[in-house]
């Protein structure tokens, strides 16, 4: 076939689409063969994360012969090892600690003496997560994916040398590839890891004694959600961040600023708009310097233990992308078109490691569209759908576009607004904090964005992504019967407010 | 997070399918897309091949292929042959099913679209075929129709009539509440409908749409907003900022930072006394003399026996399904037989057994050894001592993978058990 491999595939596939009128041009059947023809499978997928395994499955599910490389000797990745899962596990039930010593009285409950067992709480947490992990490995067995141990690396376009946990070296040859190697925590410049009292979320998962103080670099999901669980065990948490919001660029103004007065209320303590200008880690205690953003006042914190959660960076490191050539951005993402091909076209990228926000309910959307353009050549993932969620206590959810993203489109737009305070369910489970907030186009009542602070907020966003995906208005919303009593109810009211009047507000 | 706030431009690696796409997911009174059909006639297989029959499909209507898969298998009088793709798309329409016979070359026998294009909206063009079908192809009974489900019946039937503007597809789901309230508030019967202009995913009849029929809101209004949203689900490639160009890797890459696993040196301190005891007590009263190695090849043989699991270990689908229902803890026999052959070596300074023994070469910590520390062999641990043997103290030693100690050292204990406590149960 006539290609090159330096355009774009599908410019050039169309041309020669265009020339040759298709199946006009016969061959008798021919196979493409490469050396080691036994070990070529019709797909390898680097790194067996949620983007990886997702892809893995659906792979074999659609009769490709499909072999999932990953090193860490667990499947997973970080979501399931040391990211989504274990974080969940410790947010839940520090969160049931907090509210028995701290809401049971006046719910008519009296409780005797309450203590933390923190390994078993870590324990507990590890049962989770080899539960799940385990049950990938079952779904690979059940779908015929061959799994190798191992650190893989680029010798080839199609060869791929493993350097197998077992010892030894293998090369697995793949007509097309999958890279799915994830993210890693963006170190802080001069503050040295050591996952005990310089630590990322890796380490704050894993703390064997509950630490009297801890400051968190960054007010982002992760540092907020890592702040919480240990604040509820006892840390004094203070959070600094460079920018004036916290829960990162993507959550509505208004709710982040109703997030931070929740929190402050538990006892995290904020430092807005402050910069962090170094460390030192030689004494008893870590000390930080901080300066106020835009210059001026200078402070040292000290603290037992520094959570760094200033976001996640691309890991593509062994990767041996020099050896093929592969490009990555400024930001260490590799580099892809819209059907998720690097300049490669046999070779693809999906995941924390490419473009796109680093969620896995984001990975996993990608490792299904990816399997489907290889297999059938169309795919499609609604990036303009993908929820995102805080597991704080209230939980913090958004789906589409924040207010100050509509206000600067220039579109013209509606909110609406309904407080959980006049929710009943809310208010029979003493649980009232937060609201639902809908935006909608001002002229058609197509909603833009939904964004809820509350108890379950992140079950709730459900609902306001398929109102996205399906291009619903508000008011179709508001016509959609919602059980009562239920919480689910606030979002049809927010909904009625948008296109009309709430009825119980 | 992406930026929404960023209008996404289309980034030069946007291929011109994607805007072809783009086009055709907000142009729905263009004509644009009938260019995307591509009639499928009947190839000549060899040079003088005039006619032949459809042996087989081995796609159905609305499936994609990708370069190089069969499509169809041709006979002529003379062979049968594959036709292979010669690129992705999709085939569109089968118009000559299976057992087709006597279709002269050239004749359209199907329809082919390109990958990604919406069948539902895609125009069949004109057959431009030189050969009338002869009339020999009736042969097929109506076979490809039970065959070949069409894509989506309503949709791909109103296709190609479709009048040349402002009417649309035919709404055949239920309408959103929106959309109903509407129409009933002003009036407006089921004929309406078709006036409108749907602008929603997958050509949905939206609010915005009837409040634009009604002229609340201006015409093109919802179709311009449509294409805004339509931006924001995919991602933004626009403005892609290239690494410098890494540093040509010197000598080693970056390390990896999770260490690979090395293979880990398992030892146990075992006195022969016992057995050289049982040895001699043997040889006085029966006569015979037991090599010290078959005591050791049975002592290994019994410890071998029911060793608890590698860490590394593969469980089966099945055993991965009990355990995450939990299963496997009740299940009691968990173990598996092993195949370990330790390595024998004397500790240095014991007296050799007999002739046997040379002192081994290599340097042993006797703290690790004695306290039963697994200890990371280096790389330059290669050259084995030459094994030797002593009447009292000899290391026993096992090299294992990483994951695998805990069985390696159940394995030496048990031999040692054996071995120091009750070695005449060995010859028995
Ligand atoms: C503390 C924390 C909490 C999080 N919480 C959430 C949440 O609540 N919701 C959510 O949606 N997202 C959450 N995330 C983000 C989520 O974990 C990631 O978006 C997701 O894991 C990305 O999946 P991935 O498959 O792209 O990469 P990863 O999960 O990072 O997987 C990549 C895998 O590739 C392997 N690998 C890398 N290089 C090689 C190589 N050369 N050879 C073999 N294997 C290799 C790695 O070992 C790794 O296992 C959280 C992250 C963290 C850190």
């Amino acid at each position: 076939m006539l290609r090159s491999l330096q355009l774009p595939r599908a410019a050039t596939a169309r041309s020669a689409f265009k020339q040759s009128s298709l199946p006009s041009v016969i061959a008798p059947r021919l196979r493409r063969s490469y050396a080691t023809e036994s070990e070529e499978k019709d797909l390898v997928i680097i790194g067996g994360g949620v983007a990886g395994y997702v892809a893995a499955i659906k792979a074999g599910q659609e009769g490709l012969k499909v072999t999932c490389i990953e090193k860490r000797g667990t499947l997973g990745g970080t979501c399931l090892n040391v990211g989504c899962i274990p974080s969940k596990a410790l947010l839940n039930n520090s969160h049931l600690y907090h509210q028995i010593l701290h809401d049971t009285k006046n719910r008519g409950i009296e409780v005797g003496d309450v203590k933390i067992n923190l390994e078993q709480l870590m324990k507990s947490k590890d049962t989770a997560v080899s539960g799940l992990t385990k049950g990938v490995e079952f779904l690979f067995k059940k779908n015929n994916v061959e799994y190798i141990k191992g650190t893989a690396s680029f010798a080839g376009e199609h060869e791929i040398t493993v350097n197998l946990t077992e010892g030894g070296e293998k090369t697995v040859v793949g007509k097309n590839i999958i890279i799915a190697t994830g993210s890693e925590a963006t170190p802080f410049p001069g503050l040295e890891i050591d996952e005990k009292r310089i630590i990322t979320s890796t380490g704050a998962i894993a703390l064997t004694k509950v630490p009297e103080s801890m400051v968190v670099i960054g007010g982002g999901i992760i540092g907020l959600e890592m702040g919480s669980v240990w604040s509820r065990l006892g840390s004094k948490v203070t959070v600094v961040e460079f920018l004036g919001q916290i829960g990162g660029p993507g959550m509505d103004a208004e709710v982040a600023k109703a997030a931070q007065k929740v929190l402050k209320k538990q006892g995290i303590d904020f430092k807005l708009s402050t910069k962090v200008m170094g460390g030192d880690a030689s004494g008893e205690k870590v000390k930080l310097q901080v300066e106020a953003a835009k210059g001026g006042k200078e402070e040292t914190l000290d603290a037992d233990v520094v959570l760094v959660a200033i976001g996640r960076r691309p890991y593509t490191a062994g990767l041996g992308l020099e050896n093929i050539g592969l490009e990555t951005d400024d930001k260490g993402r590799l580099v892809i078109d819209s059907e998720y091909r690097t300049k490669i076209p046999h070779i693809r990228v999906i995941g924390d490691c490419t473009f796109g926000p680093m969620l896995a309910h984001k990975a996993e959307e990608e490792g299904v569209a990816v399997v489907e353009y290889i297999k059938k050549g169309y795919g499609h993932v609604n990036y303009g759908a993908i929820p995102s969620v805080m597991y704080t206590h209230p939980e913090v959810a958004w789906v589409g576009q924040n207010e100050q993203e509509v206000k600067a489109s220039g579109v013209k737009y509606k909110v609406g607004n309904f407080p959980f305070t006049a929710n009943s369910r809310a208010k029979t489970n003493l649980d009232t904090e937060g609201f639902v907030k809908i935006i909608a186009d001002a002229e058609t009542d197509r909603i833009l964005g939904v964004h809820i602070i509350g108890a379950s907020a992140g079950e709730l966003i459900a609902e306001g992504t398929l109102a996205i995906e399906y291009g619903a208005s508000s008011e179709d919303v508001g016509r959609t019967s919602h059980a009562h009593p239920t919480l689910s109810e606030a979002f049809k009211e927010a909904a009625m407010a948008t296109y009309g009047k709430a009825i119980h507000f | 997070m992406a930026s929404f706030a960023t209008v996404c431009r289309l980034s030069a690696r946007l291929t011109a399918k994607q805007v072809r796409q783009d086009a055709t997911a907000r142009g729905f009174r263009t004509s644009a897309k009938c260019l995307a059909a591509q009639n499928f006639t009947m190839p000549a297989l060899s040079p003088t091949m005039t006619e032949g029959n459809i042996a087989k499909w081995s796609v159905k209507e609305g499936d994609s292929f990708t370069a190089g898969d069969v499509l169809l298998e041709v006979e002529t009088d003379k062979a049968s042959m594959d036709v292979e793709a010669q690129d992705d798309g999709i085939m569109a329409k089968i118009f000559l099913g299976d057992g087709s016979k006597g279709i002269q070359v050239g004749t359209r026998i199907g329809v082919l679209a390109e990958s990604g294009d919406d069948l539902s909206s895609l125009e069949i063009p004109a057959e431009e075929g030189p050969a009338k079908p002869s009339p020999k192809q009736e042969a097929s009974k109506s076979e490809p129709q039970a065959e070949a489900p069409k894509p989506s019946e309503s949709k791909s039937s109103a296709a190609p009539s479709r009048q040349p503007s402002e009417s649309v597809e035919k709404q055949t789901y239920p309408l959103l509440p929106s959309v109903e309230h509407l129409m009933h508030e002003n009036g407006l019967d089921a004929s309406a409908i078709e006036k409108m202009t749907p602008t929603g995913p997958n050509n949905r009849l939206l609010k915005g749409d009837v409040l634009a029929y009604l002229g609340s809101v201006s015409a093109g209004y919802p179709a311009e907003l449509s294409n805004r949203i339509e931006k924001l689900s995919h991602l933004d490639l626009s403005n892609i900022k290239l690494a410098a160009p890494a540093p040509k890797p010197a000598a080693k890459a970056a390390p990896i930072p999770e260490s690979i696993p090395q293979d880990v040196d398992i030892a146990v301190p075992i006195s022969m006394k016992a057995v050289v005891e049982v040895q001699k007590r043997i040889q006085s009263s029966l006569g015979v003399f037991m090599p010290l190695s078959t005591f050791i090849a049975r002592a290994t043989d019994v410890a071998n026996d029911d060793l608890p699991r590698s860490r590394n270990y593969k469980p089966t689908a099945e055993e991965l399904f009990n355990q995450v229902l939990g299963l496997d803890k009740v299940a009691s026999t968990n173990g598996t037989r092993g195949s370990f052959l330790p390595q024998i070596t004397a500790l240095p300074g014991a007296s050799p057994v007999a002739s046997l023994a040379k002192a081994p070469t290599k340097k042993v910590d006797v703290i690790d050894f004695l306290s039963g520390k697994s200890k990371s062999s280096a790389s330059s641990f290669t050259a084995k001592p030459v094994p030797g043997m002593s009447a009292s103290i000899n290391i026993f030693s096992v090299k294992v993978p990483k994951g695998d100690e805990k069985r390696a050292n159940a394995f030496l204990q048990r031999v040692k058990t054996v071995l120091e406590g009750e070695p005449g149960r060995l010859v028995l």
